[in-house]
């Protein structure tokens, strides 16, 4: 990860140190992992400073191996903003957005904080778009609102991930919420899925309404629209056939996949 | 994560928690004058005012006093002005000051410039015809 030398400066120092005070690799996470590399110098001689300040006064040695953990931003309402740097710039530089794989080697702790860094810097790419917009300019690097979100996204399905295969392991569930295979009134099967009621369900005049069965008189619509599936497939399939033997007669020594 | 529906709460239940909230605040500039210590953003329509609260303040460390908010019709916003505790002023910033941007020579900025200045120049209109266009005439 040590990529660009600032940046592999403050890791390594950072690694340093853990073997010294014993502090948890997460601090680091803070502001150098927005995006990957982030070539922001000023940024990274600032949280420096700031991180031998934090780490050096609230440290423990009661016994146990983890540290205080201390949040070096504090700013309020300024994370809102982006830094004064790079206020009125056309391009501001940032890295590649945080892949699935590099999120599965992180630990929970970690993808939490992640969780917040990302939700923060996206804030302040809304703030960002919206005031552009207000002044009629181009938003600096608008590429960076679609890497931010696929990196929450993927964050998301990473740790959904971890814990569907902990309720499995625990509980044997795949699911956290409880649901069923129930039909509905157009005869469709589909996964309903159980929300609380203060009552029960027979005493819920609404609910009751609501049919989880097929009427017998829905049957020929059932019918016609399986009719229509098979004639569209088989449309389609001839279509491709047709293509092909005219492809074929057109040009007779091309090799045609096999359909 | 915020959900669709929230389990039921019974008197003796723990306080519910919502962990890595995926709920986005948009700080605006407000349309009319607003004292100098409130500050408005625009908020997803699912969002309560003690959720604001709390968000602001366990995720911004913001300290926050009273939470006003109406609904914004137009793309699902819902507007919101929050005030801040005592004394402290917010100003919005100016995120685009005019900056001087000499381009590097040889720079890919600098080629562009030069040729956008030089399509510009190609389509002003003959400078001794005097603002007349060229449709007309010989």
């Amino acid at each position: 990860m040590a990529s660009s030398s600032s940046l592999g400066r403050v890791l390594t120092l950072s690694k340093q140190l853990q073997s010294v005070f014993r502090i948890s690799p997460a601090i680091s996470v803070q502001h150098c992992v927005v995006n990957l590399k982030r070539c922001q110098n000023n940024l990274l001689s600032e949280t420096f400073s700031s991180f031998a300040s934090s780490w050096i006064t609230p440290i423990s040695f009661v016994g146990q191996h983890r540290a205080l953990h201390t949040t070096i931003s504090r700013r309020g309402l300024e994370e809102f903003f982006d830094q004064p740097e790079n206020w009125g710039e056309s391009n501001v530089k940032s890295g590649a957005p945080w892949t699935a794989k590099q999120l599965r080697t992180k630990s929970n702790e970690d993808l939490h904080k992640l969780w917040y860094v990302l939700l923060k810097e996206r804030n302040m790419l809304l703030t960002l778009e919206q005031e552009a917009k207000r002044q009629r300019i181009q938003m600096p690097s608008p590429e960076r609102m679609k890497k931010i979100e696929r990196s929450m996204v993927r964050l998301d399905t990473v740790v959904k991930e971890r814990e569907t295969a902990l309720r499995l392991l625990q509980t044997g569930q795949e699911k956290g919420r409880p649901g069923e295979w129930r039909r509905n009134v157009f005869g469709y099967e589909y996964w309903y899925r159980f929300k609380e009621y203060t009552i029960p369900w027979y005493m819920n005049k609404r609910h009751k309404r609501k049919k989880f069965y097929t009427p017998y008189f829905v049957q020929p619509h059932i019918r016609l629209r399986i009719e229509r599936f098979l004639r569209e497939r088989t449309r389609k399939a001839s279509l491709k056939k047709k293509t092909l033997a005219k492809l074929k007669e057109r040009f007779p020594q091309t090799k045609l996949p096999s359909s | 994560m915020s959900r669709l529906s929230y389990p039921l709460y019974q008197l003796g239940n723990p306080q519910l928690r919502i962990f890595r909230p995926n709920w986005l605040l948009t700080l605006v500039r407000p349309g009319k004058e607003q004292p100098p210590d409130t500050v408005q953003f625009r908020i997803p329509m699912d969002m309560t005012k003690y959720d604001v609260k709390n968000y602001l303040e366990k995720i911004y460390n913001v300290p926050v006093g009273v939470i006003r908010t109406r609904i914004q019709f137009g793309e699902n916003i819902h507007s919101l002005f929050y005030s801040q505790a005592q004394g402290q002023t917010f100003t919005f910033p100016d995120i685009f000051p005019e900056k001087d941007r000499t381009p590097k020579e040889g720079s890919m900025e600098e080629m562009q410039e030069k040729f956008m200045e030089d399509e510009k120049q190609r389509q002003k209109l003959d400078p001794r015809r005097g603002g007349v266009t060229e449709w007309f005439g010989l």
